[in-house]
């Protein structure tokens, strides 16, 4: 029998979790517990779409346990909207969840990610109109908001391509809103002919949703997470859209980013695909960056703006449209917010 | 009958299938199944015998098989079309 575990019940959950191997994350919509004969077999989370810290006891692997708690995980996933779902796990784990219809979407040495329901072929299959044939390149965005370095990566990578897709980061955990973020990449491209604007959909794995219970203590769980998203576009997207060439600009001072090109110039090439590192747009003798943007807001430095952003993205911030997202920012610190 | 709202039915266990039925302007059917090379045409005609016998004629069927027999398959499309058309 399959339960919903309240907070009385946490507890055990956790030493359940944390017996397997694996470890307790706060933060998820749903706790499950499978009991057999009142004795506790199995649990699992689900955050989103994403089904998390999922143990079976030693005892009870191979049986129905599994089945049971990812049925139910999914159930009430649909009930609150869902219509994909997503597994992290183990390396090892992978064939169990793929008994249960999951399908790799990507794996490396520590973890790999799995999905529920042909999202993947569905999502390629609604982008066919846009496919060119030819020796294609892409840019992977997130545009928290749309700057003129943005700009001017994407338009230099234009001119090396046949066409660019630039895939706007789908995930809505910025200072401004998705459909902001998409609308003033195409409005402030527009006039590039070979350039399409899309979505990453699902389809990249985000640090903010990335799931860290099954690794080590000792694990670089950021460098593990980015490394499944550029083997997911690698093997999955850049072929559908015949991308020989991922563009990336220089990072000068985030940590993360330069990470992330570190990994891309490591995982790509033997993908077939090419990481091709942009020089940064400065303004008045520093990069051109969104966070520069965001600060800029953030105190009240309007006169700044016009040196960092387009026409198109200037206008959006002066409109009423962005005025709730400069509150937001003016009460928010993160980097990456 | 009408597909008037997102319902879901059945498993993911072995032997069992799970449907997820939602509103849509065409019919479509979509299967994904552990023996989706061997059976795929077989499962397709029972689902859409069961959508023939209910009178529908617009929505998404998703269905997620493991192996189910074909009784299993129709109660378990049955029973997400009556949850679907409940309000």
């Amino acid at each position: 029998m399959v339960q919903q575990l309240g907070p009385s019940e946490r507890d055990r959950a956790r030493a359940f979790i944390e017996a397997e191997g694996l470890a307790y994350e706060d933060g998820f919509d749903d706790l499950l517990g499978a009991y057999e004969h009142g004795v506790l077999v199995g649990v699992g989370a689900r955050r989103g779409s994403v089904l998390k810290m999922i143990a079976i006891a030693p005892s009870h692997q191979g049986g129905a346990a599994l089945g049971q708690i990812v049925t139910e995980l999914v159930r009430l996933g649909t009930v609150a909207g869902r219509d994909a779902f997503f597994v992290f796990t183990r390396p090892d784990h992978v064939p169990s969840f793929e008994a249960l219809g999951f399908a790799l979407l990507a794996s490396q040495r520590r973890a790999a990610l799995l999905e529920l329901g042909d999202g993947l072929r569905r999502w390629l299959a609604a982008s066919r109109p846009l496919v060119r044939e030819g020796e294609n390149g892409a840019v992977v965005v997130n545009c928290n908001p749309f700057t003129r370095g943005h700009r001017h990566l994407i338009e230099e990578a234009s001119r090396r391509v046949e066409a660019l897709y630039v895939f706007v980061v789908r995930e809505d955990r910025s200072a401004f809103p998705f459909a902001a973020r998409r609308r003033l990449v195409e409005e402030g491209t527009a006039d590039l002919r070979n350039v399409h604007v899309l979505d990453t959909s699902h389809y990249a794995v985000s640090a903010i949703t990335f799931p860290a219970y099954f690794l080590k203590q000792t694990d670089d769980v950021a460098a593990i997470q980015m490394e499944l998203d550029v083997r997911l576009f690698g093997r999955h997207v850049a072929p559908f859209f015949h991308v020989r060439r991922r563009f990336i600009g220089s990072e000068p001072f985030c940590a993360t980013t330069r990470a992330y090109n570190e990994t891309m110039r490591r995982v790509l090439p033997s993908l077939g695909v090419e990481p091709i590192e942009v020089e940064r747009l400065g303004a008045s003798g520093e990069a051109i960056s969104a966070s520069r943007v965001r600060d800029a807001l953030r105190s009240g430095e309007v006169g700044r703006l016009e040196a960092l952003v387009p026409p198109t993205t200037l206008r959006y911030l002066r409109s009423p449209d962005a005025a709730e997202v400069r509150a937001r920012l003016a009460a928010r610190q993160e980097r990456h917010a | 009958m009408r597909i008037a709202k997102r319902a879901q039915a059945g498993t993911l266990q072995s032997s069992d299938l799970m449907v997820l039925v939602e509103p849509a302007t065409l019919l479509v059917v979509e299967i994904e199944s552990t023996v989706k090379a061997q059976f795929e045409h077989l499962i397709r005609e029972r689902i859409l015998q069961v959508l023939d016998a209910n009178g529908v004629t617009a929505g998404r069927v998703r269905v997620t098989d493991r192996g189910a027999l074909d009784y299993a398959i129709q109660a378990r499309v049955e029973t997400a079309l009556q949850r679907s058309a409940e309000t």
